[in-house]
């Protein structure tokens, strides 16, 4: 399947996946990789790598060290590391982290701040 | 404990923790927490190092983790040797293996009194005649029991045949020294 396709071998590792059926309302926070094919709405709070992939969508606040979407996000993204919006995904909301990505096609709309002092800082 | 990130199955790693409701359409695999409502239509895992603490309601749920709350099954509910739970369990098939800790209150939805009663009977009815054939066992008991028998009635040690020889004479050995004390 084409879903297949795009999983990079890093996410082959992810021992947390949310399926393209799961909906969850509430709060996720953890300290290992999640991988996101379904609903998402509330609050992600990850120590670590956050995949949203193309079937995924989000309607959350994101605080992670890195966040890779290719799917559907509405909501702030807040990322110690990295933020990389892949060309298919949407995004609404603002992202702070010292490194984004924006590949071509990807639609976003936000601000975008990549003081990398504020956000160690916090 | 195979790790597969296929479609179709949701696993919930050791340090996620979910609180709130989730929902879904596929199995799900609890190895780290969840709290607050779970609902799915499938196949509810819960592993050894999974907690959940919900009101879950599920189609099947497996439980080698531990639950606290409610667990409502359209299948069955099954506590492996490792699981843990307190709640309500409501399934038509509830299974809790020996090793298994559980405390609340089972319903397996409605119970047919009259087949229940005729299920007893039925049930009655073959183990009466079976203790007939079983007249052959009465036979191997008093050699079983021939101990017990010589120490409370000594007389009564000679009675049986004692077709084991062996077993007859460590009994007339042990009813010597119970003379000589």
């Amino acid at each position: 399947m084409a879903g297949i396709e795009k999983v990079p071998s890093s996410r082959s590792g992810a021992h947390t996946v949310i399926g393209s059926s799961i909906v969850i309302d509430g709060e996720i926070s953890g300290d290992e990789d999640l991988v996101i094919q379904g609903t998402v709405k509330g609050r992600i709070s990850l120590r670590e790598s956050l995949f949203v992939e193309g079937s995924g969508v989000i309607e959350a606040d994101i605080e992670t060290a890195n966040v890779d979407v290719s799917g559907q996000v509405t909501g702030n993204i807040a990322a110690t590391d990295k933020v990389e919006l892949k060309a298919d995904c949407k995004v609404v909301g603002d992202i702070r982290a010292p490194r984004i990505l924006i590949a071509d096609g990807a639609v976003f709309k936000g601000n975008v701040d990549m003081d990398v002092k504020e956000v160690k800082g916090k | 404990m195979t790790v597969t990130t296929t479609d179709g199955t949701t696993i919930i790693g050791e340090s996620i923790l979910i609180s709130g409701s989730l929902n879904g359409d596929e199995d799900l695999t609890v190895r780290g927490r969840v709290e607050g409502t779970l609902t799915l239509t499938k196949t509810l895992v819960v592993e050894p190092t999974g907690v959940v603490k919900a009101e879950v309601q599920v189609k099947n749920c497996v439980i080698a983790g531990a639950i606290v709350g409610n667990v409502t099954a359209t299948e069955s509910v099954e506590i492996t040797k490792e699981g843990r739970m307190v709640g309500d369990i409501a399934a038509p098939r509830v299974i809790i293996v020996d090793g298994a800790s559980f405390r609340g209150r089972i319903d397996m939805g409605e119970v047919n009194v009259d087949a229940g009663r005729g299920n007893v009977r039925a049930v009655q009815a073959p183990a009466r005649p079976s203790l007939r054939p079983a007249l052959s066992r009465p036979a191997a008991r008093p050699a079983e029991a021939k101990k017990a028998d010589e120490k409370t009635v000594v007389a009564s040690a000679p009675r049986p045949p004692a077709p084991p020889a062996p077993v007859a004479m460590g009994a007339v050995k042990r009813k010597v020294i119970v003379k000589r004390k």
